[in-house]
């Protein structure tokens, strides 16, 4: 691991540890409705401070708390093209499959790549700390697929095109 | 599967079924596909033992400029049919009652057949390798410094062979430029067809000093056939050129090169494909792992199972 992943997954890893300090809240403005408020933004005291977390301009990691949820929204690096590509592709891959991810929004924030919403709910079912290790897992793995699909792809064009002019 | 075959797999196992000696005749009536919006349809009109075999190609017209009558005459003369089936280019009769005895050529047949969507496309490149003949004698004799490259009088050979998409030939005395020019339908096959496309570019500079060389244009037209009217000018439109060195065009070499050059579309688009088909099946992978993770976070419940005091057991009812 790169000298400068360590320290961002950390400070990752304690930010989400303090942000997933949920608890059942009904909405105040809806009789008898209780939904995320971090999504609903209808009353601006149950939310708190958001949170960004960047390593550079093209890697970083939004965290907005509120009373009864958490919204983590990540940009995924994307140095050229190819990566932009696989990005896209692997983060509608993922959205599509948004019902098995229980934690996982069908769509991301703006300008992020991917987001998850974390209710109390799913903290009530779901050991905490498991879930702070699920994003940061995700996070490590989503950078390493990306550069391995993306060498694997010169590679195999590498091998195709010599195959095709040693044979002319 | 690396390299594409040059024939087409189906005709080639209907013929070989239908010609071998203990198989009863029976009535066919198939079409098949193949690369580039070819269409064969085999049948048998008349009788069981006479197989008509009929192939469409679009660019049969620009073809026909090119001598492709000759060629079919030379390769398939005897079965040729003067009239072809309606709404296909080029039809031929085999009668299963006079085939040749021997197995070898049956095969031969078989073989020939099953080409001939690459002999009828094989028109333009003989015609620029003749020509080519000819422009090398002249230059010889002439004494031209055949290290020059220099512009020659012939002409450009525009074959539309796809919708989009066309090839063109260009003989010279010092070599023959292949261009085919492609377009891509999605965003995904044009950053593929990229990556691959500077591999065959880079391939001669790196590893095989002895294959043609590789050019790739994006939008712009290359030097040789600006001149070619009805070139489209668009943003997906990319060029690619194989010049073919004498080397690559001796005598011998020849119909092994003509039927790999054709083949270089069809090959590239499939290894697109594929490795789009790679890229889906390991992110499926990828995915699976990451709900493994995430279900992790479930804490199990231990389901024990219940027992009353007396030791009998809870049952669904």
């Amino acid at each position: 691991m790169s000298q400068s992943l360590r320290p961002y997954l950390d400070c990752v890893r304690s930010s989400l540890t303090a942000a997933i300090c949920l608890e059942n809240f009904s909405s105040q403005v809806v009789e008898r409705h209780n939904r995320p408020e971090v999504e609903a933004q209808t009353s601006p005291e149950l939310l708190l401070n958001p949170l960004t977390i960047s390593r550079n301009e093209n890697e970083k990691v939004l965290i907005e708390p509120s009373i009864n949820s958490i919204r983590i929204s990540i940009k995924i690096k994307q140095a050229d093209e190819i990566e932009r590509l696989l990005v896209h592709k692997f983060t509608r891959f993922l959205t599509g499959r948004a019902e098995a991810f229980m934690i996982l929004r069908r769509k991301p924030v703006k300008d992020y790549d991917i987001s998850f919403l974390i209710t109390n709910f799913h903290t009530e079912q779901m050991l905490k700390h498991k879930l702070v290790d699920f994003i940061i897992q995700f996070m490590e793995e989503v950078d390493k697929e990306i550069s391995e699909m993306k060498l694997f792809l010169n590679a195999r064009a590498r091998f195709v095109a010599e195959a095709f002019l040693t044979n002319v | 599967m690396l390299l594409l075959q040059y024939h087409n797999l189906l005709i080639q196992s209907i013929l070989t079924e239908r010609f071998s000696p203990n198989s009863q005749p029976v009535s066919i009536d198939q079409v098949i596909s193949d690369f580039d919006n070819v269409t064969y349809h085999i049948s048998t009109p008349e009788s069981k033992t006479k197989i008509l075999i009929s192939l469409s190609i679009k660019c049969f017209n620009d073809l026909k400029k090119y001598g492709v009558e000759e060629l079919l005459q030379r390769e398939y003369g005897p079965y040729i049919v003067s009239a072809p089936e309606v709404g296909y280019d080029f039809s031929m009769v085999v009668d299963l009652e006079k085939l040749p005895p021997e197995l070898d050529a049956k095969e031969a047949l078989i073989e020939k057949i099953a080409l001939l969507k690459r002999n009828a496309l094989a028109a333009p490149f003989e015609k620029a390798f003749a020509q080519y003949d000819e422009l090398a004698a002249e230059a010889a004799k002439s004494s031209l410094d055949l290290s020059v490259p220099e512009d020659s009088g012939a002409d450009v050979m525009p074959i539309h062979y796809r919708d989009e998409e066309s090839i063109f030939i260009k003989a010279s005395h010092d070599r023959v430029t292949v261009i085919f020019s492609t377009v891509f339908r999605e965003e995904t096959d044009r950053v593929f067809g990229k990556v691959f496309l500077q591999e065959f570019v880079d391939a001669r500079r790196r590893a095989i000093q002895n294959a043609p060389q590789v050019l790739y244009s994006h939008k712009e037209p290359p030097l040789e056939i600006r001149s070619v009217p009805g070139l489209k000018a668009s943003d997906d439109i990319g060029y690619v050129t194989f010049v073919l060195f004498p080397r690559h065009i001796t005598k011998d070499r020849r119909e092994n090169c003509i039927s790999h050059i054709q083949i270089f579309r069809d090959y590239f688009h499939y290894h697109i494909k594929c490795s789009k088909a790679y890229m889906h099946s390991r992110m499926r992978f990828r995915v699976a792992e990451f709900l493994k993770v995430l279900n992790r976070a479930k804490p199990e419940v231990a389901e024990k199972e219940r027992k009353t005091a007396s030791g009998r057991r809870f049952g669904a009812r």
